[in-house]
């Protein structure tokens, strides 16, 4: 069968996850050692035979751009596969921002009109998940549907951030929730539509409304042509900073049903870090490593327990991780210990320092809502000196240099700013 | 700088490697838990900014196909830069397999010639070094040398298997060769031979032209004693790591040199490129530590399962050592797997072996045990230190329930 052809929606700010979304796009954070949130979903691409995908971005793109280059890595590039990125342009009045998933599709409404596919699939880089989409196109084909969604139950307590979903028996939504505090049903879009290329065209042409969950879908609905795909495996919006913390610690569970491996996720390996390549991983006869997730290029020689560690980390000896996210090419002194902590690119934790440590019902001063629950993250390329102490849900900006002033003790819940 | 083509000599099968090279050159045995041997002279000549290289296979060249690719890995793409294979071919007259050294650079004069350059370095795929090839031909052209030879100290009793020569004192980078003789017995001669030849390119080949018509074609033994009776040959003392791989021992010991707290190589400071969109190594998860796992002393890289124990050992991508398995003193290529209660040690297992549960292989202190890839040892077997397991076998191959040192199953 000839498959759709596919818009990833990849301007999400993600702001939740607070300094981790300060220079880069949600799609774009690191996750699971060597990958990039972005990564799931290219991949499901790449591995569901998509073989044409426009990449929409607005807010701050360049990594997410450097990252996905020219598609190779997700086999989106040769004679007949692409993927091309559209950034926000200029249109007849002004500078024209995305005002919303559907503005964004309806700017970019030249590829779909372009498209050699039948159907067009809407998709986000915001989300771990593994789904293979012709079994979704086959579902939408079979079923007749003009738009098809995929749905996921959820937790009640959490509907209130989903568009969720009424179905009758033959799975077609008869009544569609955006977002209600007081959802009637727990089964929530993830996000992923599968729209008949004509009717697409029709539905964004016809109006000027710029969301697909709060406008275009009950319009659809209104003609009885939405149905949902059910979806029953390992989904995850990682977009709070707990969340993103529990759904890499899932990756050292192997009941939790999150596999990469398996799942044949593919990253981008060239487009940060050194010229060369990530040498293997040395574990020296000083180093104690347990359950944890090592990347290539990482040098230990302490205690390494329930981390996850991308490329380039050295633990040197005597320091003590656990329970942690360190990113790429981070420096952990010696003597440092380090709990429940995620730690941004580049940082260097100086000798004898103690991270994540103290009550962690201390929540952040400055984002309460952000850090609560007894995270401490520390931001990209920052230099936190040698014999401190920081407590839990603490904030440490990125690019802190040298010369900035650390007190002694960190409490729990400060926030370190440049200023 | 001069123009510079560089000449790799990587198709041999070597009989020492034995099993390791039944399905490969040499050059592209695996090597450093990521690397092939080939992948140090590439690396090489990346970071001295040489940026066209003949590469000459006639033995099983597939896999180095694959893995030399288009010279993408080392930069070698664009207008003005190539990695290409070069592999025996029929000409008009009675072209050949390649008989020799000098005579597969012989057979390759027309692409030496396509290239143009001024200087044409020869370099073998089977070492394990890091040289700036620019100093060298900076001392070639400094010294007015018609041809360089690079060398390296060796203690006499491991003299034998080398070319070996005496270097005039002229310089400490090294001087006008004053002996050479090809793997020489009882020869007091320390400096032994690089295998790394730096050429003007006429004098390449007229020199060439010139041993066509001899019965042997090698460069140590024919073309630097033919040199150096007319012409300016110098040797360059090279003063860092040298790792061999031409023997099992040697690759074995090469391999261990990487392990330690001080280890004797550094690898991992060498800025090494290999092939990353290679099967074996792409779309692989980072490496799982499991709860239970002990690891001392160890390399591995992406694709890695550990929940055994493992100790001074090397594990390429994709290898798995499950709960309650040992593997000590040992190096496991690609996509191997040790199975429970397996124990593993002083061994070299070849690419996708399995090692059942309970088996117990190899001897601390005895012969290496090697086996070959693809091969699945049965359940609870016995294999002594020193053992050779053939290639392709399935437990069905196994007769014995236990193989003492110097058997081999095939």
């Amino acid at each position: 069968m000839k498959g759709p052809a596919a818009i990833l929606l990849a301007g999400g700010v993600g702001s939740r996850l607070n300094i981790l979304v300060r220079h880069r796009a949600k799609p774009a954070v690191p996750f699971g050692g060597i990958y990039r949130i972005i990564d799931f979903t290219l991949s499901n691409i790449g591995n569901s035979g998509v073989t044409s995908v426009a990449v929409l971005t607005q807010y701050k793109p360049l990594s997410l751009m450097d990252h996905i280059g020219d598609g190779s890595s997700w086999d989106l590039s040769g004679r007949s596969r692409r993927v091309k990125i559209f950034p926000p342009k200029t249109g007849e009045e002004d500078w024209d921002w995305y005002r919303g998933t559907a503005d964004a599709v309806r700017q970019n409404i030249s590829f779909v009109m372009s498209a050699q596919s039948d159907e067009i699939m809407i998709l986000s880089g915001d989300h771990v998940y593994h789904m293979d989409y012709r079994l979704m196109v086959s579902f939408h084909r079979a079923k007749k549907a003009r738009v098809t969604i995929a749905t996921i139950p959820v937790p009640w307590e959490e509907t209130y951030q989903f568009g969720t979903a009424i179905i009758d028996d033959d799975s077609r939504i008869t009544q569609w929730e955006e977002k209600s505090p007081r959802a009637k049903s727990n089964l929530a879009s993830m996000g992923i539509y599968v729209f008949d290329r004509e009717y697409l065209i029709s539905l964004l042409t016809e109006s000027k409304e710029d969301d697909f969950g709060h406008h275009i879908i009950p319009r659809a609905l209104r003609e009885k042509v939405v149905y949902a795909y059910p979806f029953d495996g390992y989904w995850r919006d990682v977009g709070t900073v707990q969340a993103y913390w529990d759904a890499n610690m899932d990756l050292l569970e192997s009941s939790s049903g999150i596999d990469p491996g398996s799942w044949k996720t593919m990253t981008n390996i060239y487009s940060a870090g050194p010229v060369f390549d990530r040498p293997p991983v040395s574990v020296s006869s000083l180093a104690r490593v347990r359950r944890s997730i090592i990347s290539p290029g990482c040098t230990i020689d302490g205690q390494v327990e329930n981390c996850v560690l991308s490329p380039g980390v050295v633990v040197e000896r005597g320091a003590s991780v656990r329970d942690s996210i360190i990113m790429h090419d981070c420096r952990i002194c010696e003597g440092v210990q380090i709990e429940r902590s995620i730690i941004d690119k580049e940082v260097v934790v100086g000798a004898y320092t103690m991270v994540g440590r103290g009550d962690p019902k201390t929540v952040n001063v400055t984002h309460p809502e952000h850090l609560y629950s007894g995270l401490t993250v520390i931001g990209k390329r920052t230099i936190i000196p040698g014999g401190i102490t920081i407590g839990t849900n603490c904030i440490i900006d990125p690019m802190l240099e040298p010369g900035t002033v650390f007190p002694k003790d960190v409490k729990s819940g400060m926030t370190i700013t440049r200023g | 700088m001069a123009q510079v083509l560089a000449m790799i000599l990587a198709g041999g099968r070597v009989g020492e490697l034995d099993v390791l090279t039944f399905f490969r050159p040499k050059s592209v045995l695996p090597y450093g838990g990521l690397y092939r041997v080939i992948d140090f002279p590439m690396s090489n000549l990346m970071h001295s900014d040489i940026e066209n290289v003949g590469i000459l296979s006639q033995y099983r060249p597939f896999e180095l196909i694959g893995h030399i690719a288009n010279g993408e890995p080392w930069d070698m793409t664009g207008r003005h830069r190539c990695a290409v294979i070069l592999p025996p071919f029929q000409g008009r007259g009675a072209s050949d397999w390649y008989k020799g050294t000098a005579d597969a650079v012989y057979q390759n004069i027309d692409f030496i010639r396509l290239n143009d350059p001024e200087i044409v370095v020869v370099l073998s795929g089977d070492h394990i070094y890091r040289m700036d090839y620019r100093k060298l031909i900076e001392f070639h052209l400094e010294k007015n040398a018609d041809l360089t030879v690079a060398f390296t100290r060796v203690s006499p009793e491991e003299s034998s298997r080398f070319g070996l020569a005496s270097i005039d004192e002229e310089d400490p980078r090294g001087g006008r060769l004053t002996e050479y003789r090809e793997k020489p017995k009882n020869s007091q001669l320390e400096w032994a031979s690089l295998t790394i030849y730096v050429f003007r390119t006429e004098l390449l080949i007229a020199t060439l032209k010139e041993n066509a018509a001899s019965p042997s074609h090698e460069f140590g033994k024919d073309i630097i004693p033919m040199l150096m009776e007319k012409h300016r040959v110098y040797g360059y003392k090279h003063s860092g790591y040298w790792g061999y791989t031409r023997t099992i021992q040697e690759y074995y010991r090469t391999s261990m040199d990487l392990l330690g707290n001080t280890p004797k190589v550094d690898i991992r400071s060498w800025e090494l490129r290999t092939n990353m969109a290679d099967s074996h190594i792409r779309d692989r998860q980072p490496a799982f530590v499991g709860p239970l796992a002990s690891l001392e002393d160890v390399f591995f890289h992406c694709g890695c399962s550990i929940r055994g124990r493992v100790a001074r050992s090397i594990l390429f991508p994709g290898v798995t050592v499950e709960e309650g398995a040992v593997v000590e003193d040992s190096i496991l290529f690609f996509d191997s797997t040790v199975r429970s209660g397996a124990v593993l040690t002083h061994t070299i297992a070849d690419t996708d072996c399995v090692i059942s549960e309970g088996a117990d292989i190899g001897d601390p202190g005895d012969g290496l045990t090697v086996i070959g890839m693809e091969t699945t040892v049965p359940e609870k077997v016995r294999i002594r230190g020193g053992v050779t397991i053939h290639p392709k076998l399935k437990t069905g191959s196994f007769s014995k329930k236990e193989y003492l040192g110097g058997e081999v199953v095939q």
